[in-house]
């Protein structure tokens, strides 16, 4: 062309006439036009239909939308599981929450910015395995002998780590290490050689944990110390839900509540929530998901961020790898196998972070995780294998992909 | 002389702004039709009607006397309509004569049968005197051949009629020489031709006719013999300029702010040099495909240079744009949407966008939200911007003028000593230019260096204390004080065409 | 001079990296230059090989496809149960595997193009869903087929094994369909550009929907292929294999950023990861370092990949004056 387009000055969002008795809209976002929802109900242009549209259309943006999902499934499934609502079943469900809370946060970042990250699951196999090797307080030869690690690593006595003071935290910080190297690698051939996301990440996954598989050949770590495993499995507050006049309450009768798991994936959340939302570095994340050229031209460091949000991942999935291990006690290279990848990629673009970038919070995260954990939890009581399980995550996945693209079409049509 | 196609009161407005407006005009059969205008005058409109790619919304086409409404490109196509766009629509990795054939390949046995493609397509390049393989790929071809490429795809396809946007900006004089010898045999095996080009000595050799577009009105249409080059300018021009822009505030100081010594770059720019006093505005007038937006690229850090330097108050810069940024220089891209706004997030994340580093407190930058609050509130306020509420609203929903508003408010809430604006009234109505002036001239009385680059002469000469022209990726002179000539700007922008 | 160096390298790449391979091998074991071993090689990549050929399609309109691994275990399921139901025999078998696979590319397509959803996406959770759906027509056990299949595939045609036949077979029909038809040429031309080739008069969602297909009714007949030599299907077969898949693909020259590649290179790719690992073999390399070495290859040829168009990408920019020599 050999001209621009000449003036085209798009019309204010004027609020028509169905909004004025609907709930208040905030001013400009064009909420009150009912009509643009066609998304949702094509063809509910008028009256009931278009409000009952508008609404559906205002649940599904919502912040809390896969949360009323997770209620309602619970509902729905209540009376054909009774064993759900349970309070060892829903102890359960919480526990099982936390670890991939905890990865899928840092999964958050990635997609945020449009990228991707298949490799976390590796990452938790070859943190654990550098946490179990580390931090081992026994040995046997009999299963361990042909690994690498062992007789170099680990022997008899444990890892290097056993009965040193402090030796714990520098366990950790080492598992998180692990996973911060390997987001750097990510990160370095993204942003700055310019490689897809999903294939560096695919190779990740496969070398990595063909790496952790290596070390140990493809056997557990242990026994590994109690401090550590208390960090999986210890409890702060107990819930027994029994007669009050039972002078010795059973074990099995006490349910956990606030375990550290949870404690630390609430941290972690919390932490991530005010990173993204609120500080410098969640702007330049955002930025570089809306609009990677604009960012660039604003001046936001593109590539270090990039880098940034595929270390912030590896060590999510890392710090994941902590709990994980620490509830198996073991230190495991095939604890991220396969299908978790689903898990984790499913609760966060169900959660409604879009697999186009620049949209997506820890909240939403949250409520994805739930109804992930939920899934899974129900599959489970159904007695359905563990293939059947994946399958009907697969499906979930496609359905959430088409929510995202049916969402982040409203969200343009509502803009206009 | 008949009419291959005729325009009847042809008109076409995008959301109530019109483009092209009652056009009457006849393309003459066997001709050559020069169609000349400054840009926004509405020559690609009227041209994206005719290759359906565009509707019309008001008048008609007749094609040989019968309604013609092609739906799609397909359509213009089958009824012998070549477009050729100033971007070629070609594959890299196809051959020359798989190009020609892609949308249906004739066959032998079921397959591609490559001897009568390649056949074809030396039979075609014969015609056009082009010593290439058919069997070349795209990818290994320069520039010139390419365009020819496409006009073997025209030639191909029987068209009747060949429009041509601008086709020699890339090209070497040799090539252009070749293509205007290819154009003149074209009208002699009877096709007929439009051509839009800037170039208008090129225009008056070149055409049989020559029709003047200005504001999507035709002003002028006459066999060639009657125009001059001063001719086609004056019928180019030609609106009343008083009161469409703001008196100067500031006058320039007498210290050097921005400086670009000897800048070069191969085949972008070549020994661009100039400086910038604070409180003035240097006008950079360029067509399309003059480098102007290329430089303006260099200048900001984005595209490499290989010679030359560039130097804020005497401070020599280097580095990407993120250095550049923190030396004081700011830019509006020509490209808004692209380049420009995150049209999904809100007014106040997009203000805040450069310069929210500053809002960063320890510990772990957590943003001052009051602070960003209270300053994208003042700096909307500043540019007088017309939306609801900020924090909320996604650009997107912006009209274009308020939407330039917020990329230049971005800006802004960074204080930069120097401002390169890059066409930065396109697609902004005229009350949202008047308002973009206002700014450009505060920018320039806060002490800053404005460099104003545009394609509209009339806005340069309202609101810049000098003017540059620049041409081929070169300055090619410049005028030093008010009143400018417009004539006289054009015509050294137009300085090939001498 | 280092530009033309530059270029020739990223140009022959994969023959460097397949004489490199060999020299590698050879220094470690030198009786793995022998003519038997490579007849071995090529009969271990057909499987790669074939699938490898179908999802070249794929690459080249710049798609991609991870559900292959589980194609290949779904589609020669289904092909096995038609045979102990129906009666169908071995080439029956053989075209229903190849019914199925299309079935399933059909339905990765319907999501890819109707949707609009990231193929990646897609196909990721098509390989989950295509597995459970095998895992559940087996009740996850192995499934073991009528003695004909394996007489039908340890036979060979005048000398030459079942699979390579097949092997051969399949480059040669994707080579044609890809060089000499019109739908071969317009995957190259969706690949360079789509705006482009939608523009000009091809039907771009028709061309990615087929692709789609070819890549799964490929995978889905090498499964068969495979199974034909092994004569059971267990519930881990092909697991992983799409990692194979598009490394040999991507090893062969064909593009993860779309427009270049070609069947023959993906073949070779296929050939060379297969030496990769017969050598990795060869030279007692433990068992759990061979997956390292061959993501360690593929980072490679990603990498060469990405540089490679960078490059293609700077050359392509648009000039404004003449460069001047």
């Amino acid at each position: 062309m050999s001209e621009p387009a000449r003036s085209v000055p798009r019309p204010l969002p004027v609020a028509g006439p169905g909004g004025a008795g609907a709930r208040s809209a905030p001013p400009g976002i064009g909420r009150a036009d009912g009509a643009r929802a066609h998304g949702i109900a094509a063809g509910a242009r008028h009256g009931i239909l278009a409000r009952l549209s508008r609404r559906a259309g205002d649940l599904l943006l919502s912040d809390y939308f896969v949360l009323y999902l997770s209620l309602a499934y619970v509902l729905v499934l209540l009376p054909f599981l009774p064993t759900l609502s349970n309070p060892a079943n829903l102890s359960n469900v919480l526990s099982n929450m936390w670890p991939l809370l905890v990865v899928a946060v840092g999964q958050t970042f990635v997609l945020t910015i449009a990228g991707i990250d298949l490799s976390q699951g590796s990452v938790i196999g070859l943190a654990s395995v550098v946490g179990g090797a580390l931090l081992a307080v026994g040995g046997s030869g009999a299963v361990l002998e042909n690994a690498p690690l062992w007789g170099t690593v680990l022997t008899e006595e444990g890892g290097p780590l056993a009965g040193v003071p402090y030796g714990l935290l520098v366990g950790i910080v080492a598992m998180l290490v692990t996973g911060a190297i390997i987001g750097l690698i990510n990160g370095v051939s993204v942003a700055y050689l310019n490689m897809p996301p999903f294939m560096v990440t695919l190779v990740g996954l496969i070398g990595i944990g063909a790496f952790a598989i290596w070390l140990t050949q493809s056997e557990n770590i242990r026994p590994l110390p109690d401090s550590f495993v208390e960090l999986g499995k210890g409890d702060l507050v107990s819930v027994y839900l029994g007669a009050q006049d039972e002078p010795r309450i059973p074990r099995r009768q006490i349910y956990s509540f606030v375990t550290y798991p949870m404690v630390i994936a609430l941290l972690i959340a919390i932490g991530a929530h005010l990173l993204l939302s609120r500080t410098v570095f969640g702007r330049y994340v955002y930025a570089i998901g809306a609009n990677r050229r604009a960012a660039e031209i604003s001046g936001v460091p593109v590539k270090r961020i990039i880098v940034a949000v595929f270390i912030i991942s590896a060590v999510c999935a890392a710090a994941g790898s902590i709990l994980y291990s620490a509830r198996l006690e073991a230190g495991r290279p095939t604890l991220g196998e396969g299908a978790f990848l689903l898990d984790v990629v499913g609760a966060v673009v169900i959660g409604g972070t879009s697999l186009f970038g620049g949209k997506g919070k820890i909240i939403w995260t949250v409520w994805g995780v739930l109804f992930f954990v939920l899934l899974s939890n129900t599959l489970n009581l159904m007695n359905l294998s563990s293939f059947h399980i994946d399958m009907v995550k697969g499906g979930v996945i496609l359905a959430a992909a088409m929510l995202d693209v049916l969402r982040t079409r409203l969200m343009r049509e509502r803009a206009i | 002389m008949t009419a291959l196609l005729r325009f009847d009161d042809l008109s076409k407005s995008f959301f109530g702004v019109s483009a092209v407006d009652g056009v009457t005009l006849d393309v003459p059969e066997y001709g050559v039709l020069g169609l000349i205008g400054e840009n926004g005058a509405g020559k690609s409109t009227l041209m994206n009607m005719v290759g359906g790619v565009v509707e019309p919304s008001g008048g008609r086409m007749l094609w040989r006397g019968e309604p013609y409404a092609p739906r799609d490109a397909a359509e213009a196509s089958a009824r012998g309509v070549a477009f050729i766009h100033q971007e070629l629509n070609l594959f890299f990795n196809l051959t020359v004569a798989e190009n020609l054939f892609v949308d249906g390949f004739p066959k032998r046995f079921g397959l591609i049968d490559r001897g009568a493609i390649r056949r074809r397509a030396a039979e075609l390049m014969e015609a056009l005197d082009l010593d290439v393989s058919p069997d070349a790929l795209i990818e290994d071809l320069s520039a010139g051949e390419r365009q020819l490429v496409e006009i073997a795809k025209a030639l191909h396809r029987d068209a009747d009629l060949i429009i041509f946007d601008e086709p020699t900006t890339s090209l070497t004089p040799r090539e252009t020489v070749r293509l205007f010898e290819v154009i003149g045999r074209l009208k002699a095996q009877g096709k007929t031709i439009i051509y839009i080009s800037h170039v208008l000595g090129d225009v008056a050799a070149l055409c049989t006719h020559i029709a003047v577009l200005r504001d999507g009105t035709l002003v002028e249409a006459a066999p060639a013999e009657a125009f001059t080059i001063p001719r086609m300018i004056h019928a180019m021009i030609g609106r009343e300029l008083s009161g469409l822009f703001p008196a100067r505030t500031a006058r320039p100081a007498e210290e050097t702010v921005f400086s670009v010594a000897a800048l070069s770059q191969p085949g972008v720019i070549e020994d661009v040099s100039f400086e910038i006093k604070g409180g003035e505005i240097l006008g950079l007038f360029g067509l399309m495909g003059s480098g102007r937006s290329e430089l303006a690229r260099i200048l900001f850090g984005l595209d490499s240079h290989q010679g030359g330097a560039i130097a804020i108050d005497g401070r020599p810069l280097s580095g990407g744009a993120r250095e550049r940024i923190a030396a004081g220089l700011a830019f509006v891209t020509e490209d808004r949407r692209a380049e420009g706004l995150m049209m999904d997030a809100p007014i106040a994340d997009n203000l805040s966008l450069v310069s929210i580093a500053r809002f960063g407190r320890t510990p772990f930058a957590m943003i001052d939200t009051e602070a960003v609050e209270a300053d994208t509130a003042a700096i909307a306020d500043q540019v007088r911007l017309k939306a609801g509420n900020i924090r909320r609203q996604p650009a997107k929903s912006l009209s274009g003028g308020n939407q330039q508003k917020v990329v230049i408010g971005k800006w802004l809430m960074q204080n930069p000593r120097v401002f390169i604006l890059d066409e930065p009234t396109r697609g902004v109505d005229v009350g949202a230019k008047y308002e973009i002036y206002v700014l450009a001239d505060r920018l320039a009385a806060a002490g800053g260096a404005v460099l104003f680059i545009s394609s509209e002469i009339e806005e340069l000469m309202g609101v810049c204390d000098r003017i540059l022209v620049m041409s081929q990726g070169e300055i090619v002179g410049g005028f030093d004080a008010p009143p400018f000539e417009q004539s006289a700007i054009l015509s050294m922008a137009f300085r090939q065409a001498a | 001079m280092g530009d033309l160096l530059a270029r020739l390298l990223l140009k022959n790449a994969t023959a460097l990296i397949f004489a490199g391979v060999v020299l590698l091998f050879y220094a470690q074991a030198p009786h793995f230059l022998s003519v038997e071993n490579f007849a071995n090689i090529v009969k271990q990549s057909s499987f790669i090989g074939i699938s490898a050929v179908g999802i070249s399609f794929v690459l080249l309109t710049r798609g991609i496809d991870l559900s292959v691994g589980s194609v290949m275990y779904l589609g020669p399921l289904i092909a096995g149960f038609a045979m102990r139901d129906l009666g169908i025999g071995v080439a029956g078998g053989l075209v229903t595997a190849a019914i199925a696979g299309i079935a399933m590319g059909a339905l990765n397509a319907l999501f890819i193009v109707r949707f609009n959803i990231a193929p990646f996406i897609v196909t990721l959770a098509t390989l989950f869903f295509f597995r459970g759906a095998g895992t559940w027509m087996t009740s996850s056990r192995q499934f073991d087929f009528d003695r004909s299949l394996l007489d039908f595939g340890l036979s060979s045609v005048a000398g030459v094994p079942v699979p390579v036949v097949f092997f051969v077979v399949f480059v040669v029909l994707a080579h044609i369909v890809l060089s000499r038809t019109t739908f071969g040429r317009q995957i190259y031309a969706v690949g360079a550009d789509p705006e482009v080739a939608r523009k000009a008069g091809v039907r771009v969602e028709f061309v990615k929907a087929r692709v789609y297909m070819i890549s799964s009714g490929c995978a889905a007949v090498a499964g068969f292929v495979l199974i034909a030599q092994i004569g059971r299907l267990d519930v881990a077969f092909g697991e992983g294999r799409e990692f194979d898949v598009i490394a040999a693909a991507v090893l062969g020259g064909v593009s993860l950023f779309g427009g270049i590649g070609s069947a023959l290179g993906a073949a070779v790719g296929a050939l060379l990861i297969q030496t990769v690992k017969t050598g990795l073999v060869f030279t007692t390399v433990n068992l759990y370092l061979q997956p390292i070495v061959l993501a360690g290859v593929i980072f490679a040829a990603v990498l060469i990949d990405s540089l490679r168009v960078i490059r293609l990408r700077a050359t392509r920019k648009r000039s404004i004056r003449p460069l001047t020599r």
